[in-house]
């Protein structure tokens, strides 16, 4: 356990310094989320007085939690992204020749992956309550929201790792974010399920991501709404990815 | 610099450190390979069956041409690829059932000195100290130590992007060097280094084994360098090792040395000819040159000296050739070591990579 530890500790020690240290991995992770939260929340605010639009705390806040949420799933992805170029630059070797336990490397990305979005999670926050954002939530239920962030993060960052180690090249880049971009979209980003129509209604209703979106806007309205089933989902996509990750990893050590 | 005491005791220290890691003794072999093979789909045996032992505290040339099926062992031997079948114990560990217990026990540079290029030198130390699990209080001490070893004090701070070919090489051997291994493993650590580059580091090389009692398995294309660091040299050719001995026996094997004698008046080509036939047949060369072995041994040139003197003929040059390893790579394969690159080169682009996939790169 402590030669997972210690391999796991070093990843995430190189993927934060390296995110501090680099502007170029640094400032995109901070400002796509900022510009999403000032294009949704501040152009789109009209779609607030929409009939039937039902959000007490107001249309800010309910795109506060669709970045909040997004930002957590794209800095898992941005570190499948990390975890690509250490294979196309050979440093994903080293790593390998290195850890003991190599389980610790996705660990370690993992971790890397949660302290970078801290970051931007932070940043968002601020920049939501600095635009007016009003906080209904008590402080269990916001404490709620950040573990269905967390949950999230680790679900992609997973996902991620998983098939930059299959693949082994930063062309994985494009399947690392398909997937988690078309989750994303197809869930009520802009307004409630039920002002949603048509097959986007249809894709809406069973798509998870709509789960747990809803159930963070509702610990953040102090009114939550299936917060235990978005947790349950998560923790098994938490597992699901997990094993995905480690046989990524697997497949990696086989090919040398 | 370390005494060997020390570097005992460091290794001690990790062994207890990591918990189930058995300290090796010092009578068993450090590396011990049985029939040892790595198969590529659709592709050739890079390895086919090969055994070897490595003593500990020896220097262990694997000397073959490029895609001769060097770092594909290597690759297996530090447990970065399954062996498709066979055996092998680095350390006392098996490298398929035991590879976290082989990869604490070995140093690895490897044929591409894979670096982060926003990491300073200082950092790799320190990141490669921590994934190695040396305590805190003495990663700063560690780095610091291995940093002047390596020469590299005034460069320690500044990122590696910046750094030249020769600096990447010296900082990835203190990678390896980090928790004190046993065993080193270096992967054709000279190649594209400039002559004092590569000097140096046959220095240090030296010293870790002579000095520290460290294993070193070091491949290598070039005879000089397995002749000069070697205490054993296995060639190896298309995946199987012909030849395996010390350098000196293994010169020894091949026989007496050869002289080849260029004649001032290339008319006197026959006449020459005729006079060497007495320690030999004489084989002709491109420029006129003939030359004959000399089954006495150096001592046998002052004779054929002064026999072409008695007979009046007039030599330009005359060169003695002593049995190099190159030609016992000739007299295992019946191929020249620099033309066998090619050869092999052609035959490693049968089984290329397909693109992104890293399995069959730098073997």
């Amino acid at each position: 356990m402590k030669r997972f530890t210690y391999v796991a500790r070093g990843v995430a020690w190189r993927s934060i310094h390296n995110t501090l240290k680099s502007p170029a991995i640094l400032v995109p992770s901070i400002v796509f989320p900022l510009f999403f939260l000032a294009a949704f929340a501040g152009g789109l605010s009209k779609i607030s007085q929409v009939p039937n639009f039902n959000y007490p705390p107001g249309y800010t806040a309910f795109q506060f939690v669709f970045v909040f949420l997004q930002s957590a799933a794209f800095g898992g992805v941005f570190t499948g992204f990390a975890v690509a170029r250490d294979f196309d630059s050979g440093f994903a070797r080293r790593l390998l020749l290195s850890a003991p336990r190599r389980s610790g490397i996705i660990a370690g990305y993992a971790c890397g992956a949660l302290m970078r979005w801290c970051v931007t999670g932070t940043v968002v926050t601020i920049a939501a309550l600095l635009a007016g954002m009003h906080v209904p939530a008590n402080p269990g239920e916001l404490i709620g929201m950040v573990g269905l962030g967390i949950m999230v993060n680790l679900v992609a960052a997973l996902w991620g790792c998983g098939v930059a180690m299959f693949l082994r090249t930063e062309q994985a880049g494009a399947l690392i974010q398909m997937p988690v971009f078309v989750i994303i979209f197809l869930a009520p980003i802009y307004v409630p399920l039920s002002l949603l129509t048509g097959w986007i209604h249809a894709v809406a209703s069973v798509n998870p991501a709509t789960f747990v979106l809803e159930a963070a806007r509702g610990l953040l309205a102090n009114s939550p709404v299936h917060v235990a089933f978005a947790f349950a989902l998560l923790a098994g996509g938490v597992v699901v990815m997990g094993l995905w990750a480690r046989r990524g990893l697997m497949s990696a050590e086989r090919a040398g | 610099m370390q005494s060997p005491n020390a570097a005992q005791s460091m290794f001690g220290d990790r062994a207890r450190r990591v918990g189930n890691l058995r300290p090796v003794t010092d009578n068993s072999p450090a590396i011990v390979v049985e029939q040892l093979v790595r198969e590529f789909r659709k592709g050739p045996r890079a390895v086919d069956g090969i055994d070897l032992a490595v003593s500990p505290g020896e220097i262990y040339g694997f000397l073959g041409p490029n895609g001769a099926g060097k770092s594909t062992t290597v690759l297996m031997l530090t447990t970065l690829l399954p062996p498709t079948s066979g055996r092998a114990t680095v350390g006392g560990f098996d490298i398929a059932r035991e590879g976290s217990q082989v990869r604490a026990s070995i140093g690895a540079a490897l044929q591409e000195a894979a670096l982060d290029a926003i990491l300073t030198g200082r950092e790799h130390l320190l990141l490669q100290a921590t994934l190695q699990g040396i305590p805190k209080a003495t990663r700063k001490q560690r780095a610091q130590e291995l940093l002047e070893r390596v020469g590299l004090t005034e460069a320690a701070d500044r990122r590696v992007g910046g750094y030249s070919g020769g600096m990447k090489r010296r900082l990835d051997l203190a990678l390896a060097l980090v928790h004190s291994p046993r065993i080193l493993f270096l992967d054709e650590p000279t190649t594209g280094l400039d002559l004092q580059s590569r000097t140096a580091l046959w220095s240090e090389v030296a010293r870790l084994a002579h000095d520290e009692g460290m294993t070193v398995f070091l491949t290598t294309q070039y005879l000089e360098e397995a002749d000069a660091l070697a205490d054993r040299v296995g060639i190896i050719d298309h995946g199987k090792i012909v030849a395996e001995d010390t350098p000196a026996n293994l010169k020894a094997e091949i026989g007496s040395p050869t002289v080849e004698v260029l004649p001032a008046d290339l008319a006197e080509g026959d006449a020459v000819a005729e006079a060497l036939t007495r320690f030999g047949s004489p084989i002709r060369g491109g420029r006129g040159s003939l030359t004959v072995q000399l089954p006495g041994g150096e001592a046998q040139l002052a004779e054929l000296v002064r026999m072409l003197d008695q007979a009046g003929l007039h030599v330009a040059s005359l060169h003695l050739h002593q049995p190099s390893l190159d030609d016992v790579f000739l007299a295992k394969t019946g191929r020249k070591l620099e033309g066998a690159a090619e050869d092999s080169d052609e035959a490693q682009s049968v089984d290329a990579p397909p693109p992104g996939r890293r399995s069959r790169r730098g073997r």
